[in-house]
């Protein structure tokens, strides 16, 4: 039940509110607060998104084009939440920020644009007239076949491409685009894999093949049967696969179909078959695995004149299993190739010296019971061999040493060891059928890293892993900005806080430890960027830690060991499968626009603006920094303001509230400590009223001791502050501006749940006393602050001192500290008679109010 | 001839001088005094929060305060007291303000007055350190020893 005095007193209240309720530029404080929340909000909202962006390009996690898009959708749409709220903060101050950002949107929006272009071809391209560069037009498989035909002129089947262009065709006449969409499928779902896999290939089944298409692979089959007429009696086709991907850094091995013994007149169908390929669960689910956008599911065809083979085979032009090993290995069967290359016979097997001509070095020749033949009703079918030659070889050690010199051909030509079919039709014309890269595999190493070595002693084991890997060096302590100047090549970087200016020696450092850090702030993000090992909130490592001692750092089991283990380090050269994906090159090329920061220090007022902002990043911290300046300010207007509430408290302060929401329980006027329900006000009241004020004014035997008379040797004659001092708050926020005897501090605070929006912003200037004293106080307050993590600028009796991105308690922690401090410093300066007397109240200060251990005097 | 320094010239600027608010304790006092040793300071200068000059603190006045009743202690007593004391910690005392400590300031000189007058005002009142005003506010102190010095001067002159 409301009184009628409380109604009065709000009547009262609204009325005093209307002509003052905004400062003098029309926005209100809860308006510019709000903004302030949104926009940090969003700042967290940014760095997690670029922190979940980044973690991706470790090669750990499967992610699509889809995600990238949506990523960028939300940073796109945050960043612009933030300048438009920073706009509304600042009366629209930084306005340029709008500039920048759409020139950082628009690299953003071509770089996700790029995709595959499909050249306009004709429908079909005979291998003749294909080269290695028309990968786009004709697919992989078909460029290299169609290279090795006409630039190498090595004996290569008849045949003929249906380009990517066809591809389109086909699609776009069907509607096939839109209808297929695997672009938000996620591939780990298995049931939905399949879902959209069997419409797919559905869809492809059932599509028509558009007569001018039709028509241009029939003529190009009739031309090759005449082509390859003299060859065989009765023309066959084999109709293979040749994605665009295929066979460039990524073989798609047995993804696609390949349809043998095709006769001409069925080319057209299988054609369909084989873009049916493209869309089975198998292919789906390589593809985004492999990290392939939607867009370059683009499938051309190879059709290529049937060899009934005599024998057929594989061979690899090094060994794969040992690059070093030298020689061509040819493997060879009977019949057609199939069984060779799925293994389901065991090949006859020779090791051919790589000189020309070459020597054959090591030969095994198993006796083979089965092959693949060409039916002579199309298809294929398993038949005995033939007993006079099931002991034979399959090929002349004269066709041994062709083949060889073949795989040395070619892979001189690509530069690199291939792996190439060959066939050896009943002509004996040995022929190329298909050459690709070959697949080394490198010496596995163990990737697994134990938890803990035997024999190694583990320093710490604690914090959070902000990029994985290991690194070894020799400690390096970070205190100051200086420091950095004189890092060491591969030193450990071993600091209380993260600072984003440590991304001048990240190409140096080959760990970073801090004692306290947040893994979505801006070192974290700089540090996945150069892919520097770190770990976070390690807690102890500047007390742990010595400068100069070796140490091995385990940022994936999260161990810091004594020494340079190289067992560890060996092993943390993790290997990312997925580095060469498109989407991965996307992703990179993307966060190029987002991440790397070009704002380093806000002090270069120059340098620190919106025209030097080049990423998303530079935007984020540059509003991030500017909103905090803004609502510093935001008590310098509140002694304006009629909407404050007097607190009563036992203190001699004359403190007034204005609560932009959640910062004080029961707005009813009279407001004591227990309605105070904002956090860091909260916390800095209690240690106000922990600590004994100065008492009352002495006293003898005659009463009062009066005065002589007062002094007026005060540099600076103004006036003790006798107003009150305001404090402006919502649940987490608190902007109090205090003034105590001769000096004003603002006092602003942060302490909500996230680590990313907490901090504590000091002010501090003035005093009554002579002006080396009141430096000196500054100086004093400094040295506290220091110990207590703040960064401080102090100049003469100004101080401006920053801690940022700690936890909620820690903040109240602090906040408790700075209340004792407010009340030990007033008036203190009085008695700073020398720099010794300065270093003594230091002391006594950290004795009785800070009893906690602190980091060494440097 | 030389003129005998006025007492502006004499005068030591409360801006170099210690000083300590009333609320201050004793140890802090202590402190101060000892850190100023080398500075021959052996006062301080006490002040409310407005800075008005309420009274001084000397070195004397502090020994006597550290222990209570020190000064009444008959002479033997005086190091067992002592050892005591520091024995076992109880020095509650040095936690006291100084304000307890302080001898007020009555009087004050003008920085217009002559020395003369200043020494004669220190002699009526039995004080070494006298305040000295100037437009109405107190510009520094005079002690009896830099008095003394320019008056010996003066006279070992002739």
């Amino acid at each position: 039940m409301r009184s009628l005095l409380s109604i009065f007193k709000k009547i009262k209240f609204k009325k005093a509110d209307i002509p003052k309720a905004s400062p003098p530029d029309g926005t209100s404080f809860k308006e510019r607060y709000d903004c302030f929340q949104k926009l940090l909000a969003d700042n967290n909202s940014i760095l997690e998104t670029m922190a979940d962006m980044e973690e991706k390009l470790s090669g750990d996690y499967m992610f699509d084009m889809h995600y990238v898009n949506s990523k960028c959708d939300i940073l796109v749409e945050k960043v612009q939440s933030v300048i438009e709220n920073l706009d509304s903060l600042s009366n629209g101050e930084y306005g340029g920020l709008y500039d920048e950002f759409e020139k950082i949107n628009a690299v953003i929006k071509d770089t996700l644009a790029q995709k595959i272009e499909i050249p306009v071809t004709d429908f079909t391209i005979p291998f003749e007239d294909v080269t290695k560069d028309m990968v786009r037009s004709v697919g992989g498989k078909n460029a290299n076949l169609g290279e090795i035909k006409s630039r190498l002129n090595l004996p290569v089947p008849e045949g003929f491409c249906i380009s990517a262009h066809a591809f389109k065709r086909f699609m776009d006449y069907n509607e096939l685009g839109d209808k297929i969409s695997v672009a938000s499928l996620d591939p780990v779902s298995m049931a939905e894999l399949t879902r959209v896999s069997k419409e797919a290939q559905n869809l492809v089944l059932k599509a028509r093949v558009p007569s001018d298409l039709e028509k241009s692979i029939s003529d190009a089959a009739s031309e090759l049967e005449r082509k390859a007429g003299h060859r065989t009696s009765g023309f066959y086709a084999s109709v293979r696969s040749s994605a665009i991907h295929e066979d460039a850094q990524f073989t798609f091995a047995g993804q696609y179909k390949t349809i043998l013994n095709v006769a001409p007149e069925d080319v057209v169908s299988a054609y369909v078959e084989i873009i049916a390929s493209l869309f089975t669960t198998r292919a789906i689910f390589y593809c985004k695995s492999k990290g392939f956008r939607e867009e370059d599911m683009v499938m051309a065809v190879g059709v290529v004149e049937m060899i009934d083979a005599k024998a057929s085979g594989v061979m690899y032009s090094r060994d794969p299993t040992d690059e070093r090993k030298q020689g061509v290995i040819i493997n060879g069967v009977w019949g057609l190739g199939k069984y060779a290359v799925d293994g389901i016979v065991e090949p006859h097997t020779y090791v051919v010296s790589r000189d020309v001509p070459g020597t054959i070095l090591e030969k095994n020749q198993p006796v083979q019971q089965d092959m693949l033949i060409c039916s002579l009703d199309a298809g294929v079918i398993d038949t005995r061999v033939p007993d006079y030659i099931k002991r034979m070889p399959c090929l002349t050690e004269e066709q041994v040493i062709t083949l060889a010199e073949y795989a040395l051909v070619l892979e001189k030509h690509y530069g690199k060891p291939q792996d190439i079919e060959w066939a050896l039709d009943l002509n004996d014309n040995l022929l190329i059928l298909q050459a690709r890269p070959l697949r080394i595999v490198a010496e596995k190493r163990s990737k697994s890293i134990p938890r803990s070595l035997p024999g190694h002693k583990i320093l710490i084991d604690k914090g959070q892993i902000a990029c994985k890997g290991v690194g070894a060096g020799k400690v390096y302590f970070v205190t100051k900005d200086e420091e950095l100047k004189s890092f060491p090549e591969g030193a450990v970087l071993v600091a209380k806080h993260t600072s984003p200016k440590f991304v001048t020696v990240m190409d140096k450092a080959s760990a970073i430890i801090t004692d306290v850090g947040s893994l979505t702030g801006h070192m974290a993000s700089l540090a996945r960027e150069y892919r520097v090992p770190t770990i976070l909130n390690v807690e102890t490592a500047m007390k742990t830690l010595k400068p100069g001692q070796e140490i091995t750092v385990d940022a994936i089991n999260r161990s810091i060991y004594d020494g340079r283990i190289e067992q560890l380090i060996e092993a943390g050269k993790a290997e990312n499968p997925f580095e060469d994906t498109p989407v991965f090159e996307a992703l990179r090329a993307v966060l190029k626009s987002i991440v790397p920061l070009n704002l380093l220090y806000p002090e270069d007022k120059e340098r620190f603006s919106p025209k030097y902002c080049e990423t998303f990043h530079d935007i984020t911290r540059f509003a991030h920094e500017v909103a905090m300046n803004e609502m510093f300010k935001i008590g310098e207007g509140a002694h304006r303001k009629g909407e404050a509430m007097k607190l009563h408290v036992q203190l001699p302060l004359d403190i007034r509230v204005i609560d932009l929401g959640g910062g004080v329980e029961n707005g009813s006027g009279k407001i004591t400590v227990d309605n105070i329900t904002c956090i860091p006000m909260k916390a800095l009241l209690k240690g106000m009223m922990s600590i004994e004020w100065p008492g009352p004014p002495p006293v003898n035997v005659k009463g009062l001791i009066s005065i002589i008379a007062t002094t007026t040797m005060l540099p600076n004659p103004e006036k003790a502050f006798s107003e009150p001092s305001f404090a402006v708050v919502s649940r987490e926020y608190m902007n109090f501006s205090i003034r105590l005897g001769y000096h004003l501090q603002t006092l602003e605070a942060y302490a909500g749940d996230s680590i990313n929006d907490n901090y504590i912003r000091f002010l501090f200037r003035g005093g009554g006393a002579s002006h080396d004293r009141r430096a000196r106080r500054t100086q004093l307050i400094k040295k506290i602050l220091e110990k207590i993590d703040f960064h401080v600028d102090a100049t003469g009796d100004v101080l401006d001192g920053r801690v940022t991105k700690y936890d909620r308690i820690t903040i109240e922690k602090k906040l408790d500290i700075m209340a004792k401090l407010t009340v030990f410093t007033k008036q203190l300066d009085m008695t700073l008679f020398s720099d010794d007397v300065v270093n003594w109240y230091v002391k006594e200060f950290i004795k009785k109010h800070y009893a906690e251990e602190t980091k060494p005097d440097t | 001839m030389a003129k005998i320094k006025n007492l502006k010239e004499l005068m030591i600027p409360i801006t170099d001088y210690p000083n300590m608010p009333y609320w201050a304790t004793l140890e802090e006092a202590i402190v101060l005094l000892n850190f100023s040793y080398e500075t021959a300071h052996d006062t301080i200068l006490v002040f409310d929060e407005s800075y008005g000059l309420i009274g001084v603190l000397d070195q004397k006045e502090m020994l006597r305060d550290i222990h209570p009743g020190f000064s009444k202690l008959s002479p033997k007593k005086v190091s067992d007291e002592w050892e005591k004391l520091i024995a076992t910690h109880n020095l509650d005392q040095l936690k006291k303000p100084i304000k307890d400590f302080i001898t007020p300031f009555n009087i004050i000189v003008d920085v217009e007055d002559h020395v003369l007058t200043a020494a004669h005002l220190m002699l009526k009142h039995n004080i070494d350190l006298l305040p000295v005003k100037e437009s109405e506010n107190v510009a520094g102190v005079v002690k009896m020893r830099d008095i003394f010095h320019e008056i010996a001067a003066f006279i070992l002159r002739f």
